[in-house]
Parts: C-alpha cells; structure tokens; sequence
C-alpha cells in the first residue's frame, strides 16, 4: 500500500461518522438509507460519507439484486486486515501479559 | 469502529498491591514474544518512572534505553494511563493504554484498554512477525484461533 493510500484510509477513518458506517459494515452490507437511519444522518450527508469511504478504498457499492436502483454497501473483504492484525496483535500481546501478571502474583502469595 | 483492545482479568491481592506489582515488577512478569517485539532488539526490561510525569521505558540488552511513553495518569492503586509506542511507530503516530485496578471483595478486577490502534499505519502493522504462510487477510483469524483457549481463562 502506498503511502497515498494509507493517508486516504486514515483520513476516510478520521471521521466519527464514517467509523461508525465501517462499524455497522462490518455485521453485514447495508443499503445507503438504511445506513443515514441507522446514524441518524440525512441521506446526502451518508451519501457524501459512502463516496469518501468508496474512494479510500474501504468500502465497495453493489446494486441490489431485487431493486437495481438501491445500492448495497460492504466493506471490502481486504480493508482493515492489516489493522484487524494489529488488533488481534495488541490482544494476544496483552493477553499473554495479564495471565503472566496474575501468576507473578500469585507465585508473590505463597 | 471499535479502535480499542480491552482485556481483563481478576488478581488475588487488593488494588493497592496489585497496581504496586503492576508497576514495580513489570520487568519480572513481562512475557516478551517473539511475534509481535517492542524494539527490533526485542522487548528489554521493562520499567515505569514512577509519578505522573514518569514513563515507561525499556532497557535493551544493547544498554540503550528506549521510552515506550510517557505516564499520563498516575493515581497508585486505581488508574494509569501511558503512551504506547513501538519502535516501528512513526513519528505521528500513538496509542494509548489505560488500566484500571477495581476492587472486587477481596480481589482485584485489573483491566487494559490500549486504544486508537487504528493510528497505526497499516502498511506496517503486521509485515513482520508473522509466518510467511499466513497472509496478512487471514493472520486475525489465525490469532483468534491459537488465542482461543487463553481468552477463556481471562473471562470475568
């Protein structure tokens, strides 16, 4: 990934709103009305936030099988592995950490 | 999106001693792994400066220190709060740990949340470390599995 891309995807991630769609995209594709209720934001708005996400490359547009006229979004499959890695990371490393932590105490009892 | 970690355990003692443990001793129960290092020279030894304008730092087997962060919140047997950053970080970029220490009867609910991972950089947030096998798509779901048991002997 290049650097221009990386500082797309984390601007695209700067905003509060956007967060909260890549949350809700991560349960399942939802369509672009059901993402402005879900967030409570008008629909042009979720619309001008769907396109800056499509264009960092986080998320992707589908047309609905039923109803060509609606669009379903995803996240893409490949989007955020690389934070999901870091993540996973940070919990096994804490993980290890805690359950060392608490038989060093327990070994300090006896 | 959830940009946190949070983990927590419960320990035998009150929350006194185990922030006191938790602090002083971390060079003792520091679990370095190979997979995921602090520095390239590996994790070191660990240690707070005590106080709030203390921090933590690491002292490498080459006898170069290196500061993990600096403490933002020191209150002894309640709360601490430090920077994170590891060698491979970015001049920009940070995360955050807090953890907390809650009495519960006689024993103490210690927990971490590391927070705003997702400042880091992903180009290099899992290059190294990883076997070469695993692609970087597949490594969460590698680690949720062998992490599996552990998170079961964490749960509270």
């Amino acid at each position: 990934m290049s650097a221009h891309d990386l500082d797309r995807t984390l601007a695209a991630l700067a905003d509060p709103h956007r967060r909260r769609v890549v949350d809700l995209l991560r349960e399942k594709p939802y369509r672009a009305g059901d993402l402005a209720q879900a967030t409570r934001l008008p629909f042009p708005t979720m619309s001008r936030h769907l396109r800056t996400l499509r264009q960092s490359g986080l998320v992707e547009e589908d047309r609905d099988a039923l109803d060509s006229r609606v669009r379903i979004y995803r996240l893409k499959s490949e989007a955020l592995g690389e934070l999901k890695a870091w993540l996973a990371q940070t919990d096994a490393m804490w993980a290890r950490q805690l359950v060392s932590f608490k038989a060093h105490l327990q070994k300090g009892r006896k | 999106m959830t940009s946190k970690v949070f983990l927590a355990i419960r320990v035998p003692v009150d929350p006194a001693t185990a922030f006191e443990a938790f602090t002083q001793d971390i060079a003792a129960w520091w679990q370095p792994d190979p997979l995921f290092q602090i520095t390239p020279q590996g994790d070191g030894a660990l240690h707070f400066e005590p106080g709030p304008r203390g921090r933590l730092v690491t002292r490498l087997a080459n006898g170069e220190t290196f500061e993990i962060g600096r403490i933002l919140v020191w209150e002894p047997g309640r709360r601490l709060v430090f920077v994170w950053r590891q060698a491979s970080f970015t001049a920009g970029q940070s995360t955050e740990v807090e953890v907390r220490f809650e009495p519960v009867g006689d024993e103490t609910r210690v927990s971490v949340e590391h927070r705003a991972w997702d400042t880091i950089p992903r180009a290099h947030a899992a290059r190294h470390g990883f076997p070469e096998h695993v692609t970087l798509q597949r490594a969460a779901d590698w680690w949720r599995v062998s992490l599996g048991a552990l998170r079961a002997r964490l749960a509270d």
